[in-house]
């Protein structure tokens, strides 16, 4: 947790800060009350602490490494904890944590609802959404101001087109992925306004024509750790040229436009804009042509799929993703993590090998 | 249409009974001079048979269902009692994979599955049912091809990932009842969700089968519905005497009716029937097991391919699971229903489901569960590939034995996949626990 920045961000903008567990969120709520966000993918690397021992080894990283970092004290610096309605396991830690030990602040639920669009699920996600800022306001202690609704929607509109522009335009960028990628994951905690000047700066790099020489792969998954995949992956002759990270591009929201009319319904169509994800229960044959127009799109020679241990929701979707790269003729290379620190020898070697044969066009 | 209607009703009127009974006079000469050796075990249940009949009959009629009439894949959580006017055949995948983890067969067919790419640290009823699907391999003969695909989220999240890839290979319609998880209190407007989806879900059933919901008819089969659950709580309830008069094990096999066929006058007949026979038997001191010392409590599904040896290990030291949580549950949700507000009352039942609620209600049911029962100890499955279920154990298992001065056990297994458990491992760990009685 960046301590340091949370602190600061208290102390000098009276800002409240709440931990928020993956993966998708009414984040423009949250800073339209003045509330960081910190988002809390794990944290990665082993668990710290002994209270991870409270969960079985078979449930996923993520889930233990938050409860052992939240239950020790390591997460005191927040106001509040925001578990979003994702998985099973999600589900279970926002019932154990609160009620049996080891978070004594506010937790708040937002239970996205599940599958596509509905008039039942339309309907229900605005009353969740107007339900969630009513429990921020008893953290914040202040109302919400429709006014400042929209501007924070109109500011994370603009954050996700930059998002959206660097990530279709990643040939014609100058940086490498792994430059990119801590960028963006930079939006995990960063004050939004402060991301937003970032992501200016880096759209301003955008080249008229290619500058990246590498192989192009795409790459789908929960969240990338270890971050040392991409520069394995730059060192071994490719760039990741088509993203569907459940933290990364699946939470990119194509949406441009003034924001009109009530914002809770303008936050409403934005949940059912997303691209398909399995944490929302998408459809895996509307993802599986959201990918096959990505791979199509962005001429990806090789798919890379990147998830972690004992996830139900993306590892159900495997054999979809899979039929999708067979779809275009790709080769795909399957990863399994638990949120390492460094990427295995082996790992290294596989990714390595996957690139020398999608550069050399051998099919799998 | 027409001869396969004939054929559906025939199996189930006709055929089906005549088959069985030849099947069960076939067993009985071959069992025919077989000595049975000392069993730890009171003389089986009498209602076996019938239980067998009904459940045999049930997927013998599915194997001639499709083209007949339409015919539903249904999570064990679904509001049924919507289908079942319209003439729905109703698969249930759950029980289906219970069967095949009876028979051992799900090794076999998660390797079919894992082939195609699904991980083996997926839910094994999914696995099971998915290489089932692949396969086409049932220990039931043949399952009916759904034309619609019915799941409701009050169990786990896991089961709409799994509708989504059945749906994706049979190219059917889902539809979906999403049920918000219940922290504390249910609020408004999640159980407003619910009930909006309840009616959408009925246009879409009309819409596919081409016939009108009839309210008096839903409000007959809930009315059957809250007989069935009563019933079944009733059932369960006669453990309470002392020795049970049943085993916890038994239970998990009789609750295939309530799970399957809830809502029909055959599953409430049939639970008539065991539950005067476990009244008989409380009535005349018979008990489940011989000489009940130990009275256990079991948390989560059962280990399905090693019920009986496990049963057994502890029936032969005089230990009996005389509750589960899992048994329990179908007759705890029922107790909501109301046919005089058959959609109300389904909102609340199918909401306060014992998965979709948080761990503190989870912990009041089994502190409940551990004093009617008087529990001496209780064993908590940790099933690697059902994860709503055991997460918390670690802490239920701390706050039982604080709460309550019972021994607690933590057994490490999976419900349907036997290569996740290790007999002598988990036999040893059971015997210390036994042994710590003492
Ligand atoms: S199971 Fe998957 S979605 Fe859920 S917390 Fe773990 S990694 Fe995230
Ligand atoms: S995860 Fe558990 S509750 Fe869900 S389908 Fe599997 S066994 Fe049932």
């Amino acid at each position: 947790m960046r301590r340091a920045y949370i602190e600061e961000q208290k102390r000098e903008h009276g800002r409240k800060a709440i931990a928020v567990l993956p993966v998708h969120y009414p984040k423009e709520i949250l800073t339209a009350m003045d509330v960081l966000a910190v988002e809390m993918w794990g944290p990665p690397g082993p668990p710290r602490g002994a209270e991870a021992g409270r969960l079985q080894t078979y449930v996923c990283a993520v889930a233990r490494n938050a409860l052992a970092f939240m239950a020790s004290g390591k997460a005191d610096v927040v106001d509040a904890v925001l578990f979003p309605h994702t998985c099973d396991s999600i589900q279970g830690l926002a019932t154990l944590l609160p009620d049996f030990g080891g978070w004594n602040k506010p937790a708040l639920r937002y239970l996205h609802p599940k599958g596509e669009a509905r008039p039942s699920s339309r309907a229900f996600v605005e009353k969740e959404l107007v339900s969630l800022a009513t429990d921020l306001e008893s953290v914040t202690g202040r109302p919400l101001d429709t006014e400042r609704l929209r501007w924070a929607i109109a500011l994370h509109r603009e954050i996700d087109g930059l998002k959206a522009q660097l990530l279709a335009g990643r040939p014609r960028l100058p940086m490498d992925d792994g430059a990119l990628y801590a960028l963006l994951r930079r939006g995990e905690y960063l004050w939004p306004e402060e991301h937003l000047v970032e992501l200016r700066a880096a759209r301003d790099q955008l080249r008229a024509d290619p500058v990246q020489t590498g192989v192009p792969v795409a790459i789908t998954g929960y969240v990338p750790e270890p971050m040392s995949i991409f520069a394995t992956l730059n060192g071994a002759g490719a760039f990741v040229a088509a993203d569907d990270y459940a933290a990364i591009g699946r939470r990119v929201v194509p949406q441009d436009g003034p924001v009109e009319g009530d914002p809770f319904a303008v936050l409403r169509d934005r949940t059912f804009a997303a691209p398909p994800c399995p944490t929302r229960a998408s459809d895996p044959r509307i993802r599986a042509r959201h990918l096959e127009s990505l791979f199509g799109r962005t001429g990806v020679k090789g798919v890379i799929v990147h998830e972690p241990k004992f996830c139900e929701p993306e590892l159900f979707d495997v054999p979809a993703v899979k039929r999708s790269a067979a779809a275009r003729g790709l080769p795909l290379l399957l990863l399994e993590g638990e949120l390492e620190l460094e990427l295995s020898a082996q790992t290294v070697t596989r990714i390595e090998a996957f690139v020398e044969m999608v550069s050399t066009g051998r099919a799998a | 249409m027409i001869t396969r209607r004939i054929q559906y009703e025939l199996a189930g009127r006709v055929f089906g009974p005549a088959l069985l009974s030849f099947e069960a006079w076939q067993k009985r000469l071959k069992r025919r001079g077989k000595k049975r050796g000392p069993s730890p075990f009171g003389p089986p249940l009498e209602s076996v048979k019938k239980l067998k009949e009904v459940m045999s009959l049930h997927y013998l009629e599915g194997r001639y269902a499709d083209g007949a009439v339409p015919v539903a894949w249904v999570t064990s959580g679904f509001p049924v009692e919507l289908l079942r006017p319209l003439g729905f055949h109703t698969v249930y995948p759950e029980n289906h994979g219970a069967l095949c983890g009876v028979q051992r067969i799900v090794p076999e067919l998660s390797d079919a599955a894992e082939k195609e790419g699904w991980s083996r640290d997926l839910c094994s009823y999914a696995r099971t049912d998915l290489g089932s699907v692949l396969l086409g391999k049932t220990p039931a003969g043949r399952l009916p091809k759904p034309d619609l695909l019915a799941c409701c989220t009050n169990i786990c999240q896991t089961v709409l990932y799994w509708y989504r890839c059945l749906a994706d290979h049979f190219r059917v319609p889902l539809v979906l009842l999403d049920t918000p998880y219940v922290y504390g209190e249910a609020r408004p407007h999640h159980l407003e969700y619910v009930r909006d989806q309840l009616g959408e879900l009925i246009e879409v059933v009309e819409k596919l089968t081409g016939k009108r919901v009839d309210m008096d008819e839903i409000v007959g089969i809930v009315r059957k519905a809250r007989e069935g659950t009563r019933l079944w709580g009733e059932c369960l309830a006669t453990a309470r005497a002392r020795p049970a008069p049943w085993t916890g094990i038994d239970g998990f096999f009789h609750l295939a009716p309530i799970v399957t066929l809830r809502g029909s006058e055959e599953c409430n007949a049939y639970y008539r029937l065991l539950l005067d026979e476990l009244g008989d038997r409380v009535k005349r001191g018979i008990g489940g097991i011989v000489d009940e010392r130990r009275r256990l409590l079991w948390d989560n599904l059962p280990m399905w391919y090693g019920v009986r040896e496990l049963s057994t290990l502890l029936a032969e030291r005089g230990f009996n699971f005389v509750c589960t949580t899992y048994t329990n549950a179908w007759a705890e949700a029922g107790s909501r229903i109301d046919p005089a507000d058959p959609m109300g009352s389904a909102v609340l039942a199918y909401t306060h489901i014992i998965l979709n609620q948080d761990l503190p209600n989870r912990l009041d049911i089994m502190r409940r569960l551990s004093k009617d029962y008087s529990v001496d100890g209780a064993v908590l499955h940790s099933d690697r590939s059902c994860k709503p279920y055991s997460i918390g154990q670690i802490d239920l298992k701390e706050r039982l034995a604080r709460e309550l001065g019972i021994r607690v056990l933590i057994l490490e297994a999976d419900h349907n996949d036997q290569r996740a458990w290790s007999p002598e491992q988990g036999n040893t760990r059971l015997g210390a626990f036994m042994e710590s009685f003492s």
